[in-house]
């Protein structure tokens, strides 16, 4: 290892925070202190910032991602931790956790969502942000495909009266363009609603992810196994999850929650399309339309043009071979001319044989 | 017995432990250099738009097979995971078994490549690719490898072309899209394919990293990256990783029309048990495959499960079908250890047999 400035300094500091940390921890377990608030998070992350400027792209976002889930892992840690001060019974500290993460799941997950600055207070609470995941993964995947960020739509306000005023019908001159709005904006509407749908769905799985856990945890009594790390711990976390949410997915009920989501994203992206199409036109510039239009005749003259150069390839070839065979006929005509003498004289000279 | 025994200070130790890794492994991290994959010598013989059709070089002491072997990949993802690295590489492999391998590089399709159809993927570009081989050859019919959705465009072109092709094999394909674990043609019947594609135009990447990852969200975006932090301090291994990471982010967007027509076809008709599709002007029957088929899958595949691979058992006109099943998942059927030991001299011998 060199003697890199980030090693010798802040690491060293970092590492000096978790000892004190888990001292804190330590002390609290057995009742004696509250602990700092969220310290081994703050402590990783400010190594994280101080580093991440000097790291490459792919880097960075691969410890990024790597950095998300050491929070999940020591929310993991330090959840469990905090129950176990309660009670020095290892089974009781396992029903606290699990109880804990029940409790939690059976909140709402858009308040949560909505609300996450009280929520980071609570270290079991933020351990509930890895059933976040699925979510989080969404949004990142709607940020790439738009020019908002993937969240801006779910905070926006969609409900009460809203529903009944977009339905009105336009008035005057503008009713063509205020129809076209009213769309636009009930299409975001439905896209909310949609994408409640989806988050209520995975709020109820966080809840059957917990029970699973206890039950996983049943069994390993059953079995006589034991977890001995936090990381045993996080692994069975994820286990339960993943097969709760591998099972949950595969229902009629989600293919339809799915569905109406992407629907629902889709015809408010393709409204938006036609808006700024509208627009486009508007000042004389080209518009989407134009172009796949020009591109479906482009491609069906590319594909013509091949085929057509596909002919005549062949043609071309037919052509050469017929040449080739016209060729070597003109070249054995007279050797086959120049050997009916020779059969001719073989034959007198056969026959002169026999008469001698 | 109870089922958890983390002692205070084990626990503490455990953090101190990951924390040491982490921050040693960073350094490492920091320092690695550009992840190289497609790793064997290859060379282009044939160009047509973004599509490169490449041929890699044997090793001087091995005796190759008359007949050459594409592989065709699938238009998801790129072609170089069958040749990621030195000692994970299917190609090397095949090579290694005798054969001469060919492969498709679909390259990466932009707006301008939207209206490209299945037609002129399978008609189109794939025909041209093997009447190339062919011609270089001298031969009437190579061998295919289809690998996934290449796969299933590899049972189309031999539906459609039987004249050309010798013997088909087909890794990790789908045949029957609705088996009831196949997750991902549970989430795409509810899906406006139409709608999607008049959208969006073409598929991006990004959203099938969506689509995939979800399969197993909590593994393969969260568990995965704590476990890394056990072979952060190893170079090599990291380079693995890193080099995976890239090409499972690697995704090129997809074409808009080919993959409407595949996921309503396919995913949502099930158009190789149901019937149904036509490329081009002519229909897709099985029943025209008669060559010898050697059909391979991964036994944990998460992606195309066994049996949906499976079916294809009973759909082609082949007299010759043999399966291969893998005891793996459906990236590690190419890159795991297992596999390079065991299926690419599969598959040379299966040929060798057959040639």
């Amino acid at each position: 290892m060199s003697e890199s400035a980030f090693w010798n300094e802040d690491w060293m500091k970092t590492q000096q925070k978790y000892w004190e940390t888990w001292t804190d921890m330590s002390r609290q377990a057995m009742g004696m202190k509250q602990p700092v608030k969220s310290p081994l998070e703050s402590a990783m992350e400010h190594w994280w910032q101080g580093l991440s400027p000097g790291a490459n792209d792919m880097t960075r976002d691969f410890m990024n991602k790597m950095m998300e889930q050491t929070q999940s892992y020591f929310r993991m840690a330090e959840g469990y931790y905090k129950n176990a001060g309660h009670s020095n019974d290892w089974m009781d500290t396992a029903n606290r956790t699990v109880a804990d993460l029940q409790k939690l799941f059976s909140g709402n997950m858009e308040g949560i969502f909505g609300n996450t600055e009280s929520a980071g207070d609570d270290a079991l609470h933020k351990m509930m942000a890895f059933w976040e995941m699925p979510m989080d993964n969404w949004q990142r995947m709607i940020s790439s495909l738009s020019l908002m960020p993937g969240d801006l739509l779910r905070n926006m306000p969609h409900t009460g009266d809203l529903d009944r005023f977009l339905s009105a019908p336009g008035l005057g001159y503008t009713r063509e363009e205020e129809r076209q709005y009213k769309q636009l904006t009930q299409r975001v509407v439905e896209y909310q609603r949609c994408l409640g749908e989806y988050m209520g769905f995975f709020s109820n799985l966080g809840m059957l992810s917990a029970n699973r856990l206890k039950e996983k945890i049943d069994a390993l009594i059953d079995e006589g196994n034991q977890v001995d790390s936090a990381r045993g711990l996080y692994d069975l976390w994820v286990g339960s999850s993943e097969e709760v949410y591998g099972e949950q997915v595969m229902t009629p009920e989600y293919a339809k929650i799915h569905g109406r989501l992407v629907n629902s994203l889709m015809a408010l992206k393709h409204k938006l399309g036609q808006l700024v199409d509208e627009a486009l036109g508007g000042m004389n510039m080209p518009t989407r339309r134009e172009l796949r239009t020009l591109q479906d005749r482009l491609q069906e003259s590319r594909r013509e043009s091949k085929a057509m150069h596909a002919e005549i390839e062949l043609l071309k070839e037919q052509m050469i071979e017929l040449r080739s065979l016209a060729t070597n006929k003109q070249q054995t005509a007279p050797t086959k001319r120049s050997s009916t003498p020779k059969k001719k004289a073989v034959a007198k000279k056969k026959a002169a044989a026999k008469k001698n | 017995m109870q089922p958890f025994n983390i002692r205070p200070d084990q626990l503490a130790e455990e953090m101190y432990d990951y924390s040491r890794k982490l921050g040693k492994g960073v350094e490492n991290l920091l320092n690695a250099e550009k992840i190289d994959t497609g790793v064997t010598p290859k060379v282009e013989v044939y160009r047509e738009d973004k599509l490169r059709l490449y041929r890699y070089e044997s090793p001087a002491d091995v005796v190759q097979s008359s007949v050459p072997t594409l592989i065709v990949y699938a238009l998801v993802n790129r072609p170089y995971m069958t040749d990621i690295q030195e000692n994970r590489s299917t190609v090397r492999n095949l090579l290694a078994a005798g054969q001469d391998v060919y492969l498709i590089d679909w390259g990466y399709p932009d707006e301008a490549d939207r209206a490209m159809t299945m037609d002129d993927y399978i008609n189109g570009y794939l025909n041209r690719c093997v009447d190339v081989i062919r011609k270089r050859h001298k031969l009437d019919k190579i061998n295919i490898l289809g690998i996934c959705q290449g796969g299933a465009f590899s049972l189309c072109y031999t539906s459609l072309h039987p004249d050309k092709v010798k013997n088909l094999i087909t890794m990790v394909t789908p045949v029957d899209f609705q088996t009831p674990d196949n997750m991902l043609s549970a989430w795409v019947q509810q899906m406006d394919v139409d709608l999607l594609i008049d959208t969006l135009g073409n598929v991006p990447g990004e959203l099938l990293n969506w689509t995939f990852l979800s399969l197993k969200p909590f593994s393969l975006t969260g568990q995965k990256y704590l476990s890394m932090v056990d072979v952060l301090e190893d170079e090599d291994k990291l380079k693995n990783f890193l080099r995976m990471e890239k090409w499972i982010f690697d995704s090129p967007d997809q074409a808009g029309e080919t993959f409407r027509q595949f996921v309503k076809d396919f995913y949502q008709k099930n158009g190789f048990l149901e019937g149904g599709v036509t490329i081009g002007d002519r229909p897709v029957d099985l029943r025209n495959v008669t060559c010898p088929v050697l059909n391979i899958y991964a036994e944990q595949d998460h992606l195309v499960p066994p049996d949906s691979s499976r079916a294809l058992r009973n759909l082609t006109g082949s007299k010759d079908y043999t399966e291969l099943s893998f005891p793996g998942g459906h990236i590690g059927i190419y890159v795991s250890g297992k596999a390079q030991k065991q299926v690419p001299p599969a598959i040379g011998k299966w040929l060798d047999e057959r040639s």
